[in-house]
């Protein structure tokens, strides 16, 4: 692909998630006019003096639409990004952010406060349960201060299927009459509950992390030719393999935190997005993120709205949407993919 | 005994007048005025075929709705166990209730419930009788282990669209049948037909109301067809979601805030409090502007009075008498 048709996607994607953000606040279950919207939005900006909307539709706008659409886009750019590092990190296919047990860490932290009743304190625990399974993934991984990419997949497995077990246990043990719901609510992942605190919180560590990993993006391509290729390119391997893992961990517990564990926009947007950028990092990154946000804002969208007033849970979208795209990759592009 | 000694006075006055109401698919085999003596009896229980040849001596009851029915009919003594309950019980059964045998606060399995050795089964929820819970209603029979479902809450076709009064009613007396005791149900359904129909709306017209039973994110509320809509009918409210087709359904904040309620009902349980729902919807910046969180126009309603069963009438009277004492 030339370098001007790769910056037309990237330009074109940009433009498509923009508009779907906008749009996305315009549409909803409740009846709220374009004018009420930008109302809204521009009281809140100080670009207008009176408030542009009734206080009920502000606070709809305001406080509902727009901090969940912010949100979707973030963890959707965040997840997509994170699954692409550790597609080429551990060198498989099948990862994912929550490959090394982090969604299955995070899962036993939101259990426990769900069940304790302090569902406020939901995210903090969340995010401590994800750096938990994180590190005990690792250290199990590490064999004489080296992580090789096999290991680190057997131990998340490991560690993954371990927290699982003890989320059902705690929910057996401890979930009484139909506090299960709001548990099960939060294992499939949704954005339902985004406030301006989740979008400072996404926004904060796709920032911060992101860019570190749009700067790896030299170290990432050394790492597809294998460990050995990659230090004779100069690149301290296990050095650069921790600090990649970290930063996915850190960057996937935040959305995690925020959204539950999402799945498929990890594991599947890097596929799709290589058959277009190519498997060059300084191409893929950038376009990843773009897209993983553009694809969770149309799909949560439509999670809210399909069966209005009655809210779909957004990972059976996201599954019914990409799944048909991804066969239709594998059948005709397979030159793109790893097999 | 208590709860009939609390209610004599209705029941004088009105037990002669009402005529039993029989079950749409109870088939007494003596008539419709059939007692303990009736047997058998065969019902259509949510699809299953239920034929109960004498009068079951040792039941386990599962959950709060069904315990307490049978308490009400004076079976308590018939009880061998009891569990999952959803709280604690009413004050006018709590003497009845007193020697309960509380096996578990959750659905017990199999075992558990067998060792008791039980020739019946009643359950509030189809999902009770699984083969991870109580058991299969036909693994059940074929060991000689009658099994029988709050109709109310049949799935599928057998589901209640929409539950009224009359059904909860009907399920009483159908459950008086099946227990041999045919008159106190209907003595029991008399007395709430009663209660019923002396209890009439305060307020002026049918104020809006939200049915908020659990969830943060994404808030699980009363929809039109189940007990909570029935409820808050009889009170003389409006179910904000009173067009959605089904008991209880999961709903965005968005479309709370749209419809803006003028009361919100507020479902107590131990595991998902009145108070952590308040308390929610206060610190919510987007729930903050609801008109009845503003004013705190809340009505509390105990979870085990929310589901079909004896206390339904008693939900609506408590529904009543707090919209009353709430501010304009």
């Amino acid at each position: 692909m030339t370098r001007g048709l790769y910056l037309g996607w990237l330009v074109a994607g940009t433009l498509a998630l923009i508009l779907a953000c906008a749009l996305a606040v315009t549409i909803g279950p409740a009846t709220v006019t374009l004018t009420q919207v930008a109302g809204s939005i521009g009281w809140h900006l100080g670009l207008s003096a009176e408030p542009g909307a009734p206080v009920l539709v502000d606070a709809i706008v305001w406080q509902l639409r727009l901090p969940r659409v912010l949100t979707a886009a973030l963890v959707g750019a965040g997840l997509a990004l994170c699954g692409a590092v550790m597609q080429s990190v551990t060198r498989n296919p099948l990862a994912d952010p929550y490959l090394l047990g982090l969604s299955s860490g995070a899962s036993v932290g939101a259990v426990c406060v769900v069940i304790l009743g302090l569902t406020f304190a939901l995210p903090v625990a969340a995010f401590l349960g994800a750096l938990l399974a994180l590190t005990a993934t690792l250290s199990i991984a590490r064999v004489g201060g080296t992580i090789t990419p096999v290991r680190a997949v057997l131990a998340g497995l490991a560690i993954a299927q371990l927290a699982g077990a003890l989320t059902s246990f705690i929910i057996f043990w401890a979930a009484k009459g139909d506090s299960y719901r709001e548990i099960l609510n939060w294992l499939l992942g949704s954005v339902a509950g985004a406030s301006w605190g989740s979008v400072t919180i996404a926004a904060t560590a796709l920032i911060v992390v992101g860019t570190g990993i749009l700067l790896s993006a030299t170290r990432l391509d050394a790492f597809a030719f294998g460990d050995t290729s990659a230090a004779s390119l100069g690149i301290n391997v296990n050095r650069t393999r921790w600090a990649l893992l970290g930063g996915v961990a850190l960057l996937t517990g935040a959305m995690v935190a925020v959204s539950g564990a999402i799945g498929f926009v990890g594991l599947i947007l890097p596929h799709l997005v290589r058959g277009i950028s190519g498997p060059g990092h300084h191409r893929l990154l950038p376009l990843v993120a773009v897209f993983g946000g553009l694809f969770l804002v149309i799909a949560d969208t439509l999670a809210r709205t399909l069966f209005d007033p009655r809210e779909l849970p957004v990972g059976i979208i996201t599954a019914f949407i990409g799944v048909p795209v991804f066969i239709l990759l594998i059948k005709r592009k397979r030159s793109h993919l790893w097999a | 005994m208590s709860l009939l000694a609390a209610t004599s006075l209705l029941l004088s006055g009105c037990a002669a007048a009402v005529a039993p109401a029989a079950g749409s698919g109870t088939v007494p085999s003596s008539g419709p005025n059939a007692s303990a003596t009736g047997y058998p009896v065969t019902v259509d229980n949510c699809g299953t075929a239920v034929t109960v040849s004498a009068a079951p001596e040792r039941i386990v009851s599962i959950k709060s709705s069904t315990t307490e029915l049978l308490l009400a009919l004076g079976l308590g003594d018939r009880i061998v166990g009891s569990a999952f309950l959803d709280g604690p019980l009413p004050e006018s059964l709590a003497a009845d209730g007193a020697n309960l045998n509380v096996i578990s606060d959750f659905l017990p399995g199999q075992e558990a419930v067998l060792g008791l050795n039980p020739d019946f089964i009643y359950g509030g929820w189809q999902s009770n009788f699984s083969a991870d819970g109580v058991g299969e209603r036909d693994a059940l029979a074929s060991l000689g282990v009658g099994s029988y479902v709050s109709p109310a809450a049949c799935k599928g076709e057998y589901m209640p669209r929409p539950l009224t009064f009359d059904a909860v009613f009907t399920e009483i007396a159908e459950a008086g049948t099946i227990f041999g005791a045919r008159p106190k149900a209907d003595a029991l359904v008399a007395t709430l037909k009663a209660d019923l129909a002396a209890l009439s709306p305060k307020t002026t017209g049918t104020p809006t109301a939200l049915w908020y039973s659990s969830g943060t994110t994404t808030p699980y509320v009363g929809a039109g067809i189940g007990s909570p809509n029935m409820i808050m009918t009889a009170a003389g409210l409006t179910n904000v979601f009173e067009t959605v087709s089904d008991t209880w359904t999961s709903v965005g904040w968005e479309s709370i805030i749209e419809a803006d309620p003028s009361v919100i009902v507020l479902v107590d349980a131990t595991w998902n409090t009145a108070a952590s729902k308040i308390a929610y919807l206060e610190s919510n910046p987007a729930t903050q502007v609801l008109d009845a969180v503003k004013n705190q126009r809340y009505i509390i309603l105990p979870f085990a009075s929310t589901e079909a069963g004896i206390r339904n009438v008693e939900a609506v009277s408590a529904t009543i008498d707090q919209l009353a004492n709430l501010s304009g």
